[in-house]
């Protein structure tokens, strides 16, 4: 099965700007029934674009923009080929914790089971665990991962604007409402706190309608899930937001400790200016015809913001949305 | 003697050697000068017939001209804990720290060998791990330490040098051994007031620098402008900046003061940009390239685009030119998991790993609060020891257990055991005393000693080191942030 996509990231500048320096880890993997059979990136200004592989195996471009500039747009394109995922087995041995040992494990999975930045145990997540009863599993480690993976699914409610892309997950917590970003770091807090390697998954999900309601993902069909370490099986792919396995619809882009390691875009610019980010991106099965108005647009800051900044940012939301609609 | 000073710091044999030092209490530290038995060492004969010949008054004349020339040269330090916030004089202490022949000969033995082991150690841990995978250093150690700089993982540096400056701070204990107290691999400071110290005491003591054969510093910032060189893949024409956080760090003096030396730019963050991978400075006539850059920056600002993304010092796209081998910067990243305070107790375990060779200097005792054992031992013990935070440096968040109140021991209890990965203990090391002119007279005080290595192509240290002096009476804290002197430091030919 093959899978166009197409990513477009634009930020708009209220004042111009200089010297935006940008990295980008948006370009899918190729590896286990995933093969990226075309990428390119465009970008508006135009730029030389750099490229680099990073420890964890992600494609990360990166450029820069000296001259002034307003808007910076960045448009990746992609075709995936996808295989059919292996079918796993319903359970796996007791035997499977004995095998977390140097011998079944290298340096990058003892390093995934290190508290990270987004996905470390702290109190909020203790007592969460405690209240659902997580505890650490004595038998079938798979089984227990998915049942985490339904009980993050049934405890949180999926809601777009409690968090935003640097909140810690305390933040969901408390509000027991958060987006796949969120639903993702806790899971991966909870399995390394179990002692199994977990990591975080940046990436694209072809949903699906299911029960009447579209299957959540993130607010642009980018989307975020997490992957745990069984030695017997490898890497499988756990999806807390939509309480499924990580399957064919799921497209890797990349893999890193947690959010921090992994955002598409990061970058910085010179400049007194708000910056405000419009993403919209589609994912459709290439035999599909691309249908351009499905596409999800969404604005979301950069970084905190004051309320009066919020104000202002709504009306540039709303602007924007116009201003798409038009074209 | 103060109250609630250290017992052995109180004299047993009180040799009152007429004029200048009739108030010199030799006590159980070693003395740089006094042997116990009261008699002036061998090598500081030359310097302790001359200052009986100087009465008190002309002792006093010199050290106000020492200190007035670092008034006008601008030789200041920012203390940052100090309310009034401010820029001090560094004391300079008019009398001279010396170290013989041989003294130094096996400090530059296993200063070598120690950074040799270091840089060993970064390169594999940066690499294949096998020093993890071997189970000398335990995994969680480097991964869960905020200092171990991922993105260096499979990066190559210039001749495997990840440290090219360091400035390592040994102290002599009661025997007189030097031992290692602390590696400094990330930004160390002070070598300007090496430099310093040396051009005020030579002049204040002329005859007997002459006479005593000290050995010359002065190559020093040639000598770290060749190490620098060093790392350009091509050798000429290499154009270098020292980079500088700004006029409100604490070192700006030195900073400037290498650049001057050396004759490169000064650079802040914002000076330099990125432009398709290569890094460039602004100057009047446009862009100009730049091969090699002497950061005074730590890791977690040199590069927003990679670390924290908050920082304005740094410059943005530095670490993915970098990465791509179009500029060098000393020293590397990712230094800071090497001199982190519990990593320290590894180290002569990595030299005989990496070099299977036994350490020429020794370390101090070390226990880590992350084992069950030695932490029962710690909090048992606070009375005694030295209590140090693992990713601290320059003397914050520590506690000297005998110098500190039961209330402030207790407190220091509670932070322990809340995070006891994060502390190291140490017993109380009596460093040595070195005479000191304070208040008109000439005192012992405890001093520590600071050489600097260089390492490129070549290993290089020069022959001298800051000596830092504790200038209260008693007190063992040297650091410069925590109000201590320094002294010029005589190594002697032979």
């Amino acid at each position: 099965m093959f899978y166009s996509l197409r990513h477009i990231t634009r930020f708009r500048y209220s004042a111009p700007v200089h010297e935006s320096v940008m990295e980008l880890r948006m370009q899918p993997r190729s590896e286990g029934p995933q093969t990226l059979r075309s990428f390119q990136i465009t970008t508006n200004p135009r730029a030389q674009l750099y490229a680099y592989t990073d420890y964890l195996g992600n494609a990360v471009y990166h450029f820069n923009v000296l001259r002034a500039h307003e808007e910076l747009r960045i448009e990746a394109q992609a075709v995936v080929e996808m295989a059919a995922i292996p079918v796993l087995p319903e359970t796996v041995d007791a035997l499977e914790w004995s095998r977390y040992n140097p011998y079944n494990l290298s340096d990058i999975h003892f390093d995934l089971l290190e508290p990270s930045k987004f996905a470390r145990l702290s109190r909020p997540l203790a007592e969460f665990m405690a209240q659902r009863g997580i505890e650490k599993p004595a038998g079938d480690a798979l089984s227990a991962l998915k049942a985490l993976n339904r009980t993050i699914y049934d405890a949180f409610d999926y809601q777009i604007g409690v968090t935003e892309v640097h909140s810690p997950i305390e933040q969901a917590l408390a509000a027991r409402r958060g987006v796949c970003q969120d639903f993702a770091h806790i899971m991966i807090a909870v399995a390394r706190a179990w002692g199994i390697p977990a990591r975080y998954v940046s990436g694209y999900l072809n949903s699906r309608r299911r029960a009447g309601a579209r299957e959540r993902s993130g607010e642009d069909a980018t989307h975020a899930w997490i992957e745990a370490y069984l030695p017997s099986l490898g890497w499988l792919g756990f999806d807390p937001t939509n309480d499924i396995l990580a399957g064919d619809r799921h497209i890797r882009a990349a893999v890193g400790r947690d959010y921090a390691d992994v955002p598409p875009t990061r970058g910085t610019f010179k400049g007194l200016a708000e910056s405000e980010l419009a993403i919209s991106v589609a994912v459709e099965p290439t035999q599909a015809p691309v249908r351009h108005e499905e596409f999800l647009r969404i604005a979301r800051p950069m970084k905190p913001r004051t309320p009066s900044d919020l104000a202002l940012d709504r009306l540039h939301h709303q602007q924007q949305q116009q201003q798409q609609q038009q074209q | 003697m103060q109250q609630g000073a250290l017992a052995d710091d109180q004299a047993t044999p009180m040799p009152r050697p007429d004029g200048a030092y009739a108030n010199y209490a030799l006590g159980a530290p070693y003395d740089e000068m006094f042997a116990r038995d009261g008699t002036v060492r061998e090598h500081y004969a030359a310097l302790a017939e001359r200052l009986a010949t100087l009465p008190p008054e002309e002792l006093y004349r010199r050290q106000q001209a020492c200190e007035l020339s670092f008034l006008h040269q601008g030789i200041t330090f920012t203390v940052y804990s100090d309310a009034q916030a401010t820029e001090r004089i560094i004391p300079t202490d008019l009398l001279p720290r010396i170290v013989t022949a041989a003294e130094w000969a096996r400090i530059e033995r296993g200063l070598k060998q120690r950074i040799g082991a270091l840089n060993l150690f970064l390169r594999d841990v940066y690499g294949d791990a096998r020093v993890l995978r071997d189970g000398i250093v335990p995994r969680s150690m480097i991964y869960g330490s905020r200092h171990y700089r991922r993105e260096m993982r499979e990066l190559s540096v210039p001749h495997g040098a990840y440290v090219n400056v360091c400035g390592s701070d040994l102290v002599r204990n009661e025997a007189g051994d030097f031992v290692v107290l602390e590696d400094n691999l990330r930004v160390p400071s002070g070598v300007s007031y090496m430099l310093a110290n040396r051009d005020v005491v030579r002049r204040a003591f002329p005859a007997v620098f002459r006479r005593m054969g000290v050995r010359a510093i002065e190559h020093y910032p040639r000598e770290l402008l060749t190490t620098l060189r060093s790392l350009a893949p091509f050798h000429e024409d290499v154009s270098i900046a020292v980079l500088t956080p700004g006029v409100f760090n604490s070192a700006y003096f030195e900073h400037a003061f290498l650049a001057r030396q050396m004759g490169v730019e000064l650079v802040e963050g914002r000076d330099l940009l990125v432009n398709d991978n290569v890094v460039y400075t602004r100057t009047t006539s446009g862009l100009k390239r730049i091969d090699v850059i002497y950061r005074r920056i730590d890791d977690d600002f040199i590069d927003p685009l990679i670390f924290r993304e908050d920082s304005s010092l740094g410059v943005p796209g530095l670490f993915n030119a970098y990465r791509a081998g179009n500029v060098m910067i000393a020293n590397a990243l990712g230094t800071g998991i090497a001199d982190d305070k519990a990593l320290y107790a590894y180290v002569p375990r990595l030299i005989r790993y990496y070099l299977a060779e036994e350490p020429v200097l020794n370390n101090v005792e070390t226990f880590l609060c992350r084992e069950e054992k030695s932490l029962s031992h710690v909090l048992a013990n606070l009375d005694t020891l030295v209590v140090k935070a693992v990713g601290e440096s320059g003397g914050y968040g520590m506690l000297v257990g005998p110098h500190a109140s039961r209330a402030e021991r207790d407190e220091f209890a509670q932070k322990i055991r809340a995070d006891p990965e994060n502390y190291i203990a140490q017993p109380t090391i009596q460093l040595s005393t070195a005479p000191t002119f304070v208040d008109g007279v000439v005192e012992p005080r405890h001093v520590d000693l600071r050489p600097f290595i260089l390492q490129g192509e070549e290993t290089v240290i020069v022959p001298g080191a800051l000596t830092r002096v504790a200038l209260k009476r008693g007190s063992l804290v040297v650091n410069s942030s925590q109000g201590g002197g320094s002294k010029d430091t005589w190594v002697l030919a032979g």
